[in-house]
């Protein structure tokens, strides 16, 4: 089998090569995909949409359609890790572990047994780790950071590289930091399941709405220039701000979406404990 | 309104997506009318948009306002007029006759499962609607990913099947976005039309053919076109009855539907069959497709399984009659297109109500069934019948342009495979038949078993399904009307 697997492969890796002997030559200015729209995207994109940023105005106007579902993706892979891994009602675990912050005494508790309500125990995971004052300092310093970070790569996405996908990850990378440092119930009193879960379709709708906003004032759909009575500004720059407003849901939609499924993954569906 | 038709099929239901969603940490019982509500809407959209496109022709719609080759354009002819509107009933008869099954499969998971299939839906509305190549792949990208979450929900065993199929399924679609990939270095442009207008300088290139093998290719792992099905049985059986009863039906139609719009639009018959002298290599693996899908069907001892084995073979029927490269056989696989998404549904929605009153779909699970649910087997027949290709059932109709079309190529062994595949359905369904209506036996000493008191499922789930096994009828008896009015105006002139 692994033989015939081997020879297929060779047969269409070859095929493939063999194909592209008619191609144009590499980095070919005269080549058809270079000649034929890009020259318009290049010369246009600021008249057209007042972006700077043509790779920005090709993503999320010329073919912002495309980019539209291109969110829905992601927002359908962290549905698919929570329908699929999620357990719903799962119960606390037998035996719990707390540590005396005090002295770093760790104590066990069988199911049903309660802990004097006190200050000075803390809720630890079954893998119990060492607590390390570096590592939890230095991450609580830099998240802010991230986060301030993350909200200019999607605000500057118009004149810089960057956007609402790159800005999403760093902030969703932001809370699975705090995660990763503290523990998952640490990142759950931030950012709770249910807000993850209810975000995620939110920043997506963002898109889907503001294209349809501009089917509901008259013209096509995502053709944002339909915005430019609501905004008060002329077309060309109503464009730029549509796409700035769905930058912001797509960075809702895929920071929400990477927590989801961070959240699922480490914990394997039961929410108590993990990474 | 009626100028925003073509998007409105694909944007209310996506949005409803999102709303169902959110309803599902809010209110659950929102999400079973917010789903009813948006298909009803994708439903008459379509019906509206097939009636704007027999009265005035091509409909094409500008996305964000710009004009291809520019932005991506909806492009909808009478040949996507037909499937949109096949593509959104099936999957709104099918969501209310298993509204039942989801609550009782998923009590607190409905709404997100809701929300997958509508995004499933979605995704293969837009691949059906959309006239540019590349927002083809991302809805295929849409499809296939709600498909598995789907798949994966059923029995124990849906997860290793599932997986199997994102394996498969990943690498057709990487082969069709390759293949585009390769039309966009030669070409320059992703609009179909556009890259229609600009290949034919090319028809020599090698980049060329090898796009669109490659494309074939990938768009015949999605379909499970022989032999590149080992992944669709045991998805499809270990699936969720609302799951396979939506996936089974649509996915494999949809994906041919694909494959036609290749090669009558993007790439034309001229290319395709002219400059290639494909034709009767693919027939001929169209033949064994036929041939294995009902000789392995008749190996199983499970209804569920039998049937996705006869889905193999019903590809191979489309597939065939497209490359037969003839008008009347490219008006079969058309028109199979409809029938089979109908009948399709017909047999997996019967199989979905036995599932919910027997739990089981073995043929042992089977006995009796005709005095125990006799409005579901009574759809059943109507059913077996199509798929068997008995008149005035619709199944016959299709199977009759696909014998019509393969004398004219004289293609013979297609002619055969087609009716030892007939055959072979015969069989299979009249044995079902038995085992439904004779057994259990009664024994030698004379006391007979009590007759089981009749016990239907829900009317929710029967009347649906009622109403599918009329329109199986009613196409079949309006087959007439449907080919001379759209099927023959998707067919390029060219084309004899």
């Amino acid at each position: 089998m692994k033989i015939i697997g081997l020879i297929i492969t060779i047969i269409t890796g070859a095929f493939l090569v063999y194909a592209a002997v008619d191609f144009p030559a590499w980095a070919d200015p005269n080549s058809p995909a270079s000649t034929y729209l890009s020259p318009y995207f290049i010369e246009n994109s600021m008249k057209d949409t007042s972006v700077p940023n043509f790779v920005t105005s090709l993503l999320a106007d010329y073919r912002g359609f495309d980019t539209m579902f291109e969110t829905t993706v992601i927002f359908t892979a962290g549905l698919v890790c929570f329908i699929l891994l999620r357990i719903s009602g799962g119960k606390e675990p037998e035996t719990r572990h707390y540590r005396h912050v005090l002295t770093g005494v760790t104590v066990t508790l069988k199911e049903g047994r309660k802990i004097p309500a006190s200050e000075d125990f803390e809720r630890i995971d079954d893998l119990w780790t060492p607590p390390d004052l570096i590592i939890k300092t230095g991450c609580r310093l830099m998240i802010p950071f991230i986060q301030l970070f993350a909200l200019y790569v999607i605000a500057h996405g118009h004149s810089s590289p960057g956007g609402g996908f790159q800005g999403g990850v760093i902030l969703g990378a932001s809370i699975i930091l705090l995660a990763i440092s503290h523990d998952l119930r640490t990142a759950l009193e931030r950012m709770r399941e249910k807000v993850v879960a209810i975000l995620c379709p939110v920043g997506v709708a963002i898109y889907a709405g503001t294209g349809t906003l501009c089917l509901l004032l008259g013209l096509n759909f995502l053709d944002y220039s339909a915005l430019a009575s609501v905004l008060h500004v002329d077309p060309i720059s109503a464009r730029s701000h549509g796409i700035l407003m769905v930058e912001i849901g797509v960075g809702i939609a895929v920071m929400t979406t990477m927590i989801w499924i961070y959240n699922n993954i480490s914990s394997a569906g039961k929410y108590n404990q993990g990474l | 309104m009626s100028q925003q038709y073509p998007v409105l099929i694909v944007i209310v239901p996506l949005l409803s997506a999102f709303a169902i969603s959110i309803a599902g940490w809010v209110n659950k019982r929102l999400c079973f009318p917010i789903i009813v509500t948006a298909l009803g809407v994708a439903v008459y959209a379509s019906v509206g948009l097939l009636l704007t496109v027999l009265e005035k022709g091509v409909v094409i719609y500008h996305l964000g306002g710009w004009p291809p080759p520019v932005g991506i354009a909806y492009y909808v002819d009478h040949l996507n007029g037909l499937v949109l509107v096949v593509v959104s009933l099936v999957a709104l008869l099918n969501v209310i006759a298993c509204k039942k099954s989801i609550e009782l499969e998923f009590p607190d998971k409905a709404a997100p499962f809701y929300t997958l299939y509508i995004l499933m839906v979605t995704g293969l509305l837009g691949i059906v609607v959309t006239g540019d190549a590349f927002n083809l792949y991302v809805l295929l990208e849409i499809a296939a990913l709600t498909g598995y979450g789907l798949l994966a929900m059923g029995e124990e065993r849906a997860p290793l099947s599932t997986l199997n199929y994102l394996y498969m399924g990943t690498i057709g679609a990487c082969f069709y976005l390759l293949g585009v990939g390769y039309l966009y270095i030669v070409t320059g442009s992703l609009n179909m039309v556009d890259i229609a207008r600009l290949l034919p300088p090319l028809y020599q290139s090698k980049a060329v053919l090898a796009a669109f093998i490659i494309c074939m290719v990938g768009v015949w792992l999605k379909m499970a076109f022989f032999p590149l099905h080992a992944w669709l049985p045991n998805a499809y059986t270990h699936a969720p009855s609302a799951a396979s009863s939506l996936i089974a039906p649509l996915v494999t139609k949809v994906m041919v539907y694909v494959m036609i719009r290749l090669i009558l639009t993007v790439f034309t018959p001229e290319f395709a069959f002219a400059t290639l002298a494909l034709n009767n290599v693919v027939v001929w693996l169209a033949v064994i497709a036929i041939v294995m899908g009902a000789i392995l069907a008749l190996a199983e001892r499970n209804l569920k399984k039998m049937l996705t084995f006869i889905i193999v073979a019903e590809v191979g029927y489309m597939v065939g009659g497209a490359w037969l490269g003839n008008r009347a056989g490219m008006t079969g696989a058309i028109l199979h297109i409809v029938n089979d998404a109908l009948m399709t549904l017909c047999v997996f929605l019967v199989v979905g109500n036995i599932v919910y009153k027997v739990k089981g779909y073995a043929f042992e699970d089977l006995q009796g069934l005709f005095r125990k649910m006799p409005f579901t087997m009574g759809a059943f027949v109507v059913g077996a019948m199509s798929i068997i290709g008995v008149p005035p059932t619709c199944g016959f109709f299709s199977k009759w342009y696909l014998i019509l079309g393969a004398l004219q190529a004289g293609h013979y062994g297609f002619v055969a495979a087609l009716i030892f595949s007939s055959l072979v359905s015969v069989v299979l369904f009249f044995r079902i038949f038995e085992i439904c209506y004779y057994e259990p036996f009664s024994d030698h000493h004379g006391h007979d078993h009590p007759p089981e008191p009749m016990d239907e499922a829900p009317l929710l789930m029967v009347v649906p399904l009622l109403i599918v096994a009329v329109i199986l009828i009613l196409v079949g008896l309006y087959t007439g009307d449907i080919v001379n009015h759209v099927i023959k105006f998707a067919i390029p002139e060219g084309l004899v």
